[in-house]
């Protein structure tokens, strides 16, 4: 079976100036995703997170590298109204900040609409969908009619999501979606990307800095330190048994039972002489 | 995005004002919209009647306001004045508008080289003063309202561009702009139909500060005589006509359009100032 996603030896450094060479971002990052399975992509600030997510998904030009969707090597920019409409079903991404990530002059439901209506949804099933889509993301149907500031930033988050899932894509990716909410709107958001994974078979790549939150939606675990993949494997093992200092640290960073913030330090330095030479 | 008025008389005026002080601009801009639309039913007199037997009155029941140099009506010449000075002003910033607001946005769309060449163009209209394009749009198409309008809109063109420029840059920034293209909307319809609607509430509460600006400056042009010609009652022009009189000490004819052009810009910047602190957008 053919992977939905592949990527390979995917690298991208951002200059200063022209002249100047800067930080790379990410460097020689490859990995590949099954249909409707979920990875997760962690990593601290900084560790190039983003930059992978928007490679992913055409927003950001790598400098090197291949993506495939479903064993077709992605270009950048295609023209053309129809190869743009094939690439936006091959992957949708939902973003960080749900402030900014609605259009402010919509109302929930025209921003739904506007968006069936161009992946040629025929317009009597139109209204279905949309309820069908509110309901998928846990949303009730009162709030068609609010504009996003009239929504709490969980809603908003639900509404990105729905309009993300409205296109039908194959690969769905999440960069930090539940970092601005509070633990307990973070907890239903993530429960509710697992039910939708299960009903719609959607493949995720969920991007965040907290590897709890990332253990607790995926099967398998990237963990991301200055842009190069340090371990990779399946979310059981990478909690249970990290093999890289680096994740056992991104481990005991997470205050908990019996946490020690002296280990955090400890951990970093020791990791730190191994990884930077 | 905050609002940075122009100018002396906005610089004045860019405090907050009271909310009286408010509606009292409103009702100010309100007269003399209604003077623009219904001068002919208004005006007590036609304002270019004269009369040789009262020159130079004083403001009287008969005339409010006083008569000028050739015994007309101050009153009736001011009312029937509004129009050619605002639509002027419309006029100028619906030109100046569509040029900067196309060349604000391609930079910011752009970006790179075609940003570069855009902004040193808009840095050298900025730094011609508004005279020049004037003269030189007359020295090509001779005198009258549209040459001043053009000259003026010229130079208020660089001011939108840079500021339609700045605010399209933040918005383009944002995710949402992002989650646009992922939908597989192209640049030309992602730009005119979905982030251009959402900077006019920022771009009209600026643009109404500048209405303010255009007025002044047009006022200005006519007083010089590049735009408007006689008999004409714009109030630019009247305050030129009316300068004879002052010399004799009657400074009704020249002071009273002057005033007017000062209350009425002034009122269009408080106006300005509050309204893009109103539509300024939510979060
Ligand atoms: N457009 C850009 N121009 C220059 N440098 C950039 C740009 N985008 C990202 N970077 C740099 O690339 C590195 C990786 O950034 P990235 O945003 O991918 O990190 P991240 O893992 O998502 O971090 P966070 O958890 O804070 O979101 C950082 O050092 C950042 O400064
Ligand atoms: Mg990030």
């Amino acid at each position: 079976m053919t992977d939905v996603v592949r990527v390979t030896g995917l690298r991208k450094a951002f200059d200063v100036t022209r002249r100047t060479p800067g930080i790379v971002a990410v460097e020689n990052l490859s990995f590949r995703l099954g249909k409707a399975d979920a990875i997760g992509v962690v990593g601290e600030s900084g560790s190039g997170k983003s930059t992978l997510a928007r490679m992913l998904v055409g927003l950001t030009r790598p400098d090197a590298g291949t993506i495939e969707f479903d064993g077709r090597v992605r270009e950048w920019r295609e023209r053309g109204r129809l190869a743009r409409l094939r690439r936006a079903k091959e992957v949708q991404m939902v973003f960080q900040d749900p402030y900014g990530s609605l259009d402010r002059r919509l109302t929930v439901e025209t921003a739904l609409r506007n968006v069936l209506r161009r992946h040629q949804v025929d317009s009597s099933a139109v209204g279905t969908r949309i309820a069908e889509l509110m309901d998928s993301v846990g949303l009730e149907s009162r709030l068609l009619a609010s504009r996003p500031h009239q929504l709490s930033g969980g809603q908003r988050q639900r509404v990105a999501i729905a309009k993300a899932l409205a296109v039908e894509p194959a690969v769905l990716v999440l960069d930090e979606v539940t970092s601005a909410l509070d633990v307990s709107v973070q907890a239903q958001i993530l429960a509710l990307l697992t039910d939708i994974r299960a009903r719609t078979g959607v493949s995720l790549i969920f991007v965040s800095h907290d590897l709890a939150v990332v253990g607790k939606v995926t099967d398998s675990i990237l963990v991301m330190y200055r842009g190069q993949a340090v371990e990779q494997g399946s979310t059981a093992d990478v909690l249970r048994r990290p093999q890289h200092p680096y994740t056992e640290m991104l481990l005991s960073s997470a205050p908990g039972p019996g946490w020690r913030p002296e280990r955090v330090a400890e951990l970093r330095a020791a990791f730190a002489v191994v990884h930077d030479r | 995005m905050t609002i940075e008025a122009h100018g002396p008389v906005a610089v004045a005026t860019t405090r907050k004002a009271a909310p009286g002080v408010f509606y009292l601009c409103l009702g100010i801009l309100g007269l003399a919209v209604v003077a623009a639309i219904l001068a002919d039913w208004i005006a007590p007199y036609d304002p270019s009647a004269t009369d040789f037997s009262a020159l130079y009155q004083q403001p009287s029941s008969a005339h409010w306001f006083g008569t000028d140099q050739l015994g007309r009506d101050i009153l009736s010449r001011v009312i029937h004045g509004a129009r050619p000075s605002l639509l002027g002003a419309i006029a100028l910033l619906t030109f100046a508008t569509a040029v900067g607001v196309l060349i604000g946005t391609v930079a910011a769309w752009k970006r790179g080289w075609v940003d570069a060449v855009l902004a040193r163009v808009t840095d050298v209209m900025f730094a011609f003063p508004g005279l020049l394009f004037v003269v030189l749009v007359i020295a090509v198409f001779d005198r009258g309202p549209g040459t001043a309008v053009i000259g003026m809109g010229l130079a208020f063109a660089p001011v939108i561009a840079k500021f339609t420029r700045a605010i399209a840059l933040e918005e383009m920034a944002r995710p949402y702009v992002d989650a646009y293209r992922l939908q597989g909307i192209g640049s030309v319809e992602l730009c005119v139909r979905y982030v251009l609607p959402n900077l006019f509430p920022t771009l009209i509460g600026y643009l109404v500060v500048l209405f303010g600006e255009g007025l002044m400056s047009l006022a200005a042009l006519n007083f010089l005589g590049f735009g408007a010609q006689p008999p004409s009652s714009e109030w630019g022009l009247m305050v030129q006509e009316g300068r004879g009189g002052v010399i004799q000490g009657i400074v009704g004819p020249a002071l009273i359009p002057g005033l007017v052009i000062a209350v009425v810009v002034v009122a269009t910047n408080v106006i300005g100032v509050r309204l893009s602190d109103k539509l300024a957008v939510k979060a």
